[in-house]
C-alpha cells in the first residue's frame, strides 16, 4: 500500500502523439482490476463474452444512443442540461472515454457513468476500478476545458446513484494507472496472472488467461477448473453433394438434392466442405465475420486449406513462436518430448484396447518395446535419430493394430490390416485412419490459429508449402488417442461396415455414408471428458486440445518453462 | 461442460411484418416446433442476447414473447406428451450433413 505520509508525485504518461493508439478509459478500469485482463484485452485483442458481458451492454443500450449536445466550455455558464454518450479525449493523458451521462449545472459537469451491478458496500462508495474511470472521465473533460467537481456512478441493479470525489489521491492513482497500462503496451509485456484470486473464477477471459495453469509451474499449487466461457457451438460438416450452404437471417441453410437443412448460425463453431459443396457470398461473409473458419476437403477426403476472417491480430505470439522454432536446440528438446509423449499414448493404446479374445501373444514384448524408444527418444541428438525412432514405434504399434479390433466385427477379417499405407490408402482401416488424420489436423489447424499461433510453422515438423507443420507437431500425442479411437470405435460398434468403402483401382475410400459415420465418431470422441495429466482436473478433449495449444503459446511467451505434453495414464 | 438449458418460445405478434422477422431471428436461436414456437438451447450469455434482440424487434404495447425455462438441457428429458408428430428435443452433437 502506498504510505499516506509521503508525497507521491504524479508524472503523468507521455503525452499522446499520432502514433501511439488511445486508450479507451473502460481498459484502465480493467487495469485496475486485473492488469493481465487489461492487456490481453486491450493489446493482444481477445474478447470473449459472457452473461455478464452482454448484460452490461444491454445497460448500456440506452445511453449508447447520442442524446443532446454539450456546450462549448465558454458557452456552458446558464445551461442546465443533460448530455448522452459524448465521446472526447486528451492527448496529454492518452486516453479516450465514450462517456454515459453528462450532468451540466451553473457551468460545471459531471460524469456518471452507468454500471449494471448493485451498489457495493464499500467505504468508498464504489471500487477502485469504477472510481478510476470516472476520474479519468473528469480528468478528460478539465483536459477540454471544462470544469468539474465530481462524478457518479449509476447502479442499474439497484437504482442507486453514489458520488465520487475526484480528489487527490484518486487523480494520483488514475494516472499511474494509466501509465502503466500504456507503458505495458509499449514494450509488449504481458503482466502475470494474479494468484488464487476470485476474480478469476468471474472473469471471462479465464479460458484464455489460464491463470492458474500458468501459475502451476512458478507456484506449484492445484490450478481451479476455471472453464467459464467454454462455447457449445460445434463443427457442421457438409459432405453429401450437391449440396449449398447459403445465410438467410441468423441461420445457415444447406440445401441438398432431397431436403433442405436449416442450422442456427450461433450454434456453429466451423464450417467443413468435403467436395463440390457451394457457398454464397454473403453465407462466406457471414461466416468471416462471425470468425467460423471454413475449411475445404476435396471429395476424397484430401485438405485444402481454409477460409478465415481476418484472423487472429496477435503478432506477439507468433514473434515468440518463431524465435524458438528457429532455435534448434531448443525445438529439438521440444521435439525429444513430442516423440516420447507419442509414443508413450501409442502404447498405453495398445495396452488398454488390445482385445482378449485374440490372445496376449506378443503383447508384452511390444509394449516393452515402445516403452524402450520412447525413453530413447528423450536422448536423441538429432531429427534424423527422432524420425528412425518414430518409424520403428510406429512399425510395432501398427502391426500389433489388428489386436484391438473385435474379431466378431463382420467381414472384419478381410481388412487384412498390417501397416499404415497413406497414398493412397489401399485397404478399408488405412483409409479410415487417412480420414480421421485429416480431420484431426484441420481440428487443430483452427483450434491453433484462435490462439494467435501459426499453424504453418513447426517444431518437429519443418515448414513445408502448404504443410500444417505446427498442428501437425501438435497432433502427434492425440493420433492414437482421439483419432485411432474413433476408428477402433466404428468398427467394433459396427458403424462401418464393409459396404461403407469403394475401391478404385488400388486405392480404397470410404463413401459418404462410412465417412458420415467416422467423423461422428471422431466428433463424439472429442465430446468425451478425461482428467487433465497435469492438472487434474477434467474436461472435454476439444477444450483440452484448446487448453494445450494455449499453453504452447505461453511456453513459446516464456510464461511457462517448459511445454507439458499430453500423456495420458 | 457448456451450460446450455433449454427453452420453449412461443410469441403473439400483432403485426405480420414483425412477426415475420421474429421468426427469422428466432431462427437463429433454435429450432420451430410449430406456428408460433420454439425450442432453442442455450447459454445464459445467449438467453440474455436473445431477449436483447427480441426486444428489439417487438411491440411490447402490443406484442407478447413467453420464455419458458425447461431447465438444464443435459439432465432434463421433459416429459412431452405429442399427439399427431413425434417430438424430439434438440440434442448438442456435431451436425455432419
Ligand atoms: S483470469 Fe484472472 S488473471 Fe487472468 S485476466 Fe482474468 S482476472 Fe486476470
Amino acid at each position: 500500500m502506498r504510505d499516506r505520509n509521503q508525497l507521491v508525485l504524479p508524472i503523468p504518461p507521455p503525452p499522446a502523439d499520432s502514433e501511439t493508439p488511445l486508450v479507451p478509459a473502460r481498459m484502465v478500469n480493467a487495469w485496475v482490476y486485473c492488469p493481465r485482463l487489461a492487456y490481453l484485452e486491450w493489446v493482444e485483442g481477445e474478447w470473449a463474452d459472457t452473461a455478464d458481458t452482454v448484460q452490461g451492454t444491454r445497460v448500456h443500450v440506452r445511453t449508447d444512443t447520442p442524446a443532446g449536445r454539450l456546450p462549448s466550455p465558454e458557452e456552458l455558464d446558464d445551461v442546465m442540461s443533460q448530455v448522452r454518450a459524448v465521446t472526447m479525449s486528451s492527448d496529454r493523458l492518452g486516453v479516450i472515454a465514450k462517456m454515459d451521462v453528462l450532468h451540466v449545472r451553473e457551468g460545471v459537469v459531471m460524469p456518471v457513468d452507468t454500471k449494471k451491478g448493485k451498489r457495493p458496500h464499500v467505504a468508498a462508495g464504489a471500487y477502485e476500478p469504477e472510481r478510476v474511470q470516472i476520474c479519468l472521465h473528469g480528468m478528460i473533460l478539465e483536459d477540454n476545458g471544462y470544469e468539474v467537481e465530481q462524478g457518479a456512478i449509476w447502479y442499474a441493479g439497484s437504482r442507486e446513484r453514489v458520488r465520487v470525489k475526484l480528489d487527490e489521491d484518486l487523480r494520483t492513482r488514475t494516472i499511474e494507472a494509466v501509465r502503466e497500462l500504456r507503458a505495458a503496451a509499449e514494450t509488449g509485456r504481458r503482466p502475470p496472472p494474479l494468484e488464487d484470486s476470485p476474480k478469476c473464477s468471474k472473469c471471462s477471459l479465464a479460458g484464455i488467461c489460464l491463470p492458474d495453469e500458468t501459475n502451476l509451474f512458478n507456484r506449484g499449487y492445484p490450478p481451479r477448473p476455471l472453464n467459464p466461457a467454454e462455447d457449445p457451438a460445434l463443427p457442421l460438416y457438409i459432405q453429401t453433394v450437391p449440396a449449398k450452404l447459403r445465410k438467410r437471417g441468423e441461420h445457415l441453410v444447406v440445401e441438398l438434392k432431397e431436403e433442405t437443412v436449416e442450422v442456427p448460425m450461433v450454434e456453429v463453431s466451423q464450417v467443413v466442405l468435403f467436395g463440390p459443396v457451394s457457398v454464397t457470398t454473403p453465407a462466406l461473409h457471414a461466416l468471416m465475420r462471425e470468425e467460423i473458419p471454413v475449411s475445404w476437403f476435396s471429395t476424397g477426403g484430401w485438405f485444402l486449406g481454409h477460409t478465415i476472417g481476418t484472423g487472429n491480430g496477435n503478432v506477439a505470439v507468433r514473434e515468440a513462436q518463431y524465435k524458438v522454432a528457429f532455435d534448434a536446440r531448443a525445438s529439438l528438446s521440444f521435439s525429444r518430448e513430442l516423440v516420447n509423449a507419442k509414443v508413450r499414448n501409442s502404447r498405453t493404446m495398445l495396452r488398454r484396447n488390445w482385445r482378449q479374445e485374440r490372445g496376449t501373444d506378443g503383447k508384452e514384448d511390444a509394449l516393452t518395446g515402445l516403452e524402450r524408444i520412447a525413453r530413447r527418444a528423450l536422448q536423441a541428438n538429432d531429427f534424423q535419430h527422432l524420425l528412425g525412432l518414430e518409424g520403428e514405434a510406429a512399425a510395432i504399434y501398427f502391426s500389433h493394430f489388428k489386436q484391438l479390433l473385435a474379431s466378431e466385427a463382420e467381414g472384419f477379417e478381410e481388412f487384412s490390416f498390417t501397416n499404415r499405407n497413406r497414398r493412397p490408402p489401399t485397404d478399408p482401416v488405412n483409409a479410415m485412419f487417412s480420414l480421421a488424420y485429416a480431420v484431426l489436423a484441420r481440428t487443430l489447424t483452427t483450434t491453433i490459429s484462435a490462439t494467435g499461433l501459426d499453424p504453418y510453422m513447426g517444431l518437429y515438423h519443418r515448414p513445408r508449402h502448404g504443410r500444417p507443420a505446427l498442428s501437425l507437431d501438435l497432433m502427434e500425442p492425440f493420433r492414437s488417442i482421439v483419432a485411432d479411437s474413433a476408428v477402433i470405435q466404428v468398427v467394433n460398434n459396427g458403424e462401418v461396415k464393409l459396404r461403407d468403402f469403394a475401391s478404385n483401382g488400388p486405392a480404397c475410400s470410404l463413401t459418404s455414408k462410412g465417412r458420415k459415420a467416422l467423423i461422428a465418431a471422431f466428433e463424439r470422441r472429442l465430446e468425451q471428458e478425461a482428467t487433465h495429466p497435469f492438472f487434474g482436473y477434467r474436461v472435454s478433449m476439444r477444450r483440452m486440445l484448446e487448453v494445450q495449444a494455449r499453453l504452447l503459446a505461453r511456453h513459446f511467451q516464456g510464461e511457462i518453462p517448459k511445454y507439458p505434453h499430453y500423456i495420458p495414464r | 461442460m457448456a451450460k446450455e438449458r433449454l427453452y420453449v418460445v412461443a410469441y403473439d405478434i400483432a403485426d405480420q411484418r414483425r412477426w415475420s422477422r421474429i421468426f427469422k431471428l428466432m431462427k437463429g436461436y433454435g429450432y420451430w416446433l410449430q406456428l408460433s414456437i420454439f425450442q432453442c438451447r442455450l447459454t445464459a450469455r445467449r438467453r440474455i442476447e436473445m431477449t436483447i434482440r427480441l426486444e428489439e424487434c417487438m411491440k411490447p404495447s402490443e406484442d407478447h414473447v413467453l420464455i419458458l425455462d425447461m431447465g438444464p438441457a443435459d439432465k432434463i428429458a421433459p416429459r412431452v406428451e405429442s399427439l399427431g408428430k413425434s417430438y424430439e428435443a434438440p440434442t448438442r452433437k456435431a451436425r455432419i450433413i
